[in-house]
């Protein structure tokens, strides 16, 4: 097999937010002394070393920058300061591009204007709907479902998540070619790996194997429940959970809110302090991400406050406020931005299991021995 | 060897009684130029005594050191300054004016006869440093077989002041109440050799250097290899086995940023494969393995050295150790990438590891001083190709791993560059006439 070599790929990483790809020399020592790095899957230096050959095929296909958490051993190890850490974090954006067709996820991670200048664009089209379509203003008492009814709201729910649904899954499926490559597995195998999926997408508990992140993992896993607590509140239980009562649907709002508004505000403050090396270096999406996400959780409770204390005006420019804040960040970072990541990190684990089982399944088959 | 007088002057000052300050002070004398050497510790002799046989010709350290210490200690245009440091040097006119503190030896140095007999009487046991901690002295003591002088040396921390010592000696030299004494020396050149140190074990946090037991420096391992050693034989520390497989740990302690050693340091991969191969011989059924990232064997007949320890069957593995960890026994485990097997991680077991340090500038002489020193703590050498022993200051010279890290060959050639410079640069300053005689009559005694 040939391989094509790109001498373009170590400025392009660098285009995602790697410094300086060409200061490693090659020692290994991130790769030791990585608590993850074992068996077939060995990292950073592999990657790496990809990137210094421009190898951007066997990069495309490489499963190990989703299998990094980042805890920075080996940044703060590194011999040449040449940060491995980041790198594999660059490459991962890299990699979000590529498994993106569209190419929309290309331009958001190298232009700011264009990170800026869609998330304004979507924000001012949910504003706009808003202006146009919006129902009664009541003002005497708040009813928040005579001004926007949670029926069409809830359709707008569903246009939307089967929108990103759509962009998402195909960029996967395109993530499930790279991997994979020349290796065929059967139905049987998918299916029966399936488990490896659904727990590691659900507690990320392939993370907690970094001696030093132990604390790291709890938060993101907090933020997760809080995560998915919110989208069932929203995808499934909106018609109770936007009331202009009371539902017991509120309680479980409070819980992902105060997750939701705890984490974002840990990890926006742990970026400013820059103390552990994961918050080192902030690429401008990182900081969108968690801006978004803390100001639509914020925004979120003041709808509820607001309703809650019988001011009827705040109360509905407060809800136009949340979604023109909610409706970009889900657009924007879910398909195409660093959000993709909830689905890709389990497949990528994913798909490794799978891999090897059907390579080990071949093998078996090919060494049955001959008996006469 | 006698205390100098408080204020005396003598042609060249050199700073520093290791290999490179010995040779430098050796040519200079023989021209016939009156030389100091202030050297810090009690004996001149420099980390090269300390040492088992260098490379590449495994030649026998201390017979190749012993006879430059005693030349030094004989020749009558040098005089020998222990115990001293200096404190500053300052121009005046064309001359320096050099600052000495002389720490106090506890024993009279010209009524000592270095006899012993205080060592005998002493009860008092402490970690001999220059055994790598592997073995004890007395608290009053000769600081080791060969040292130059030979004289006794109290260490005040450790004596129990029970003053059988001062019983014993036969000249009444133990003095327990001297103190430290200032002297000046007028210099009108000054060669600076201070050396260097190892870069400390615990730098790397990674590799515990300064808790497991069986983790040494390349000096300790030195020791176990010299014929006088602490045990006379190769054992490890922690249970005096005789290891069977033993580590080098290359780039312990350079070309690493995140210790704030960016540079390389030039003797490790030599003296890692020269211990390699007198173990090899010190234990004939161990299994030797040097963990590398490249080796780095630039020297003249230093190639072939690699090879031949190739072919003597010491394993040579790519991949820098990124974590060492205590095993069963009081093993070691090595954690590493190997590079020519795929890239796998793998974790390995050995008796006893060696870590191989870098070099630091032993001294620090910013403020103390009119010369520049770089970033790195080395002697600044503006035009290292054709001047390599000149500083920014004129009369100032510089020689050995003070400039940088170096080989003991290149110490040595550099110091009698340095001797030329400062003969070169004396002569100028002189009236021409005065100089030559100077110089002519010195050769005219030999």
């Amino acid at each position: 097999m040939s391989l094509r070599a790109d001498p373009t790929l170590i400025s392009e990483i660098e285009r995602f937010g790697a410094a300086d790809v060409s200061a490693c020399f090659n020692c290994g020592n991130c790769t030791a002394i990585c608590p993850l790095s074992k068996g077939e899957t060995v990292f950073p230096r592999k990657v790496i070393r990809y990137l210094q050959l421009g190898l951007t095929e066997k990069l495309e296909a490489s499963p190990e920058p989703w299998l990094c958490y980042y805890c920075g051993e080996c940044s703060e190890t590194c011999p040449r300061e040449a940060n491995p850490g980041e790198i594999m974090m660059a490459t991962r954006r890299w990699l979000i591009s590529r498994y993106d067709w569209t190419g929309i996820a290309r331009k958001l991670y190298t232009s700011k204007v264009w990170e800026v200048g869609l998330t304004l664009a979507v924000s001012l089209f949910v504003v706009l709907l808003f202006v146009l379509f919006h129902g009664p203003m009541l003002t005497d008492r708040v009813s928040l479902n005579t001004f926007a009814p949670v029926k069409w709201v809830e359709y707008g729910d569903w246009i939307m998540a089967a929108t990103l649904s759509f962009f998402l899954l195909t960029n996967a499926w395109r993530l499930r070619r790279f991997v994979m490559g020349d290796v065929r597995a059967g139905p049987s195998i998918y299916l029966s790996e399936i488990s490896t999926f659904l727990s590691h997408a659900m507690t990320q508990k392939r993370w907690r194997e970094c001696d030093h992140s132990r604390m790291h993992w709890l938060k993101h896993f907090l933020l997760v429940t809080g995560y998915a607590t919110m989208l069932i509140l929203i995808m499934v239980l909106l018609r109770w959970f936007q009331t202009d009562g009371w539902n017991v649907t509120s309680l479980f709002g409070y819980y992902a809110t105060a997750v939701l508004l705890y984490v974002s505000a840990d990890m926006m403050i742990g970026r400013l302090r820059k103390r552990h090396e994961i918050h080192r270096h902030s690429h401008p999406t990182d900081w969108m991400f968690l801006i978004l996400l803390f100001l639509t959780s914020l925004t979120g409770i003041l709808v509820h406050l607001l309703r809650m204390g019988g001011m009827p005006v705040p109360t509905y420019v407060m809800y136009v406020i949340h979604l023109a804040v909610a409706v970009p960040m889900l657009v924007v970072e879910v398909p195409f931005g660093k959000w993709a990541h909830l689905l890709y990190r389990p497949l990528v684990i994913y798909l490794v299991t799978v891999k090897a089982k059907a390579k080990s399944t071949v093998e078996a088959t090919e060494t049955v021995p001959v008996t006469t | 060897m006698n205390r100098a007088a408080s204020t005396e002057t003598v042609d060249t000052l050199v700073i520093g009684g290791g290999i490179a300050g010995l040779q430098t002070a050796l040519d200079l004398a023989d021209l016939g130029l009156q030389v100091a050497i202030v050297e810090k510790e009690p004996s001149i002799g420099g980390k090269m005594i300390g040492l088992s046989k260098v490379f590449p010709t495994l030649d026998c350290a201390s017979c190749i050191t012993t006879p430059k210490m005693a030349a030094t200690a004989h020749h009558e245009n040098i005089r020998i300054l222990t115990l001293a440091e200096v404190e500053s040097v300052t121009r005046h006119d064309e001359d320096f004016s050099v600052r000495v503190t002389l720490q106090p030896r506890y024993v009279d140095e010209d009524l000592c006869i270095g006899c012993r007999l205080c060592e005998y009487a002493c009860d008092a046991d402490v970690a001999d440093e220059f055994e790598g901690g592997l073995s004890a002295h007395r608290a009053i003591y000769i600081p080791f077989t060969n040292a130059i002088p030979q004289l006794a040396i109290l260490d005040p921390m450790e004596c129990n002041l029970c003053g059988q010592c001062a019983v014993a000696c036969p000249t009444d030299a133990v003095v327990f109440d001297q103190k430290p004494r200032e002297i000046e020396i007028t210099a009108r050149s000054v060669v600076v050799a201070t050396g260097f140190e190892t870069t400390p074990m615990g730098a790397k946090e990674e590799y515990r250097g300064n808790e497991i037991v069986n983790v040494i420096s390349p000096l300790t391992m030195e020791r176990l290899l010299a014929p006088h050693g602490p045990y006379g034989r190769v054992l490890r520390p922690a249970d005096g086995k005789v290891p069977d497989s033993v580590a080098f740990v290359q780039c312990a302690g350079s070309r690493d940023r995140s210790l704030g050693v960016p540079y390389c340091s030039r003797v490790c991969c030599m003296y890692a494969i020269k211990q390699a191969m007198l173990l090899s011989g010190a234990l004939p059924f161990a299994d030797i393995t040097i963990y590398y990232m490249d080796i780095r064997a630039f020297g003249k007949g230093y190639e072939t050295f690699f090879q031949n320890a190739s072919a003597m069957g010491i394993e040579f593995v790519k991949g820098k150790v990124a974590r060492i960890d205590e095993a069963g026994d009081r093993n070691v485990e090595v954690r590493f990438e190997h590079i020519d097997e795929l890239g796998q991680v793998e974790e390995r077991t050995h008796d006893l590891v060696v870590l191989s340090l870098g070099m630091l500038p032993a001294a620090d002489l910013r403020d103390r001083m009119p010369i520049s020193v770089s970033s790195d703590g080395f002697v600044t050498v503006p035009k290292p190709t054709i001047e390599p022993c000149r500083t920014n200051e004129p009369g100032i010279f510089v020689a050995g791993t003070a400039a940088g890290p170096k080989d003991i060959v290149d110490a040595i050639a550099e110091a009698g560059a340095a001797a030329m410079a400062v003969s070169g640069y004396l002569k100028k300053r002189e009236p021409a006439g005065d100089a030559v005689c100077a110089v002519s009559a010195g050769m005219e005694i030999r």
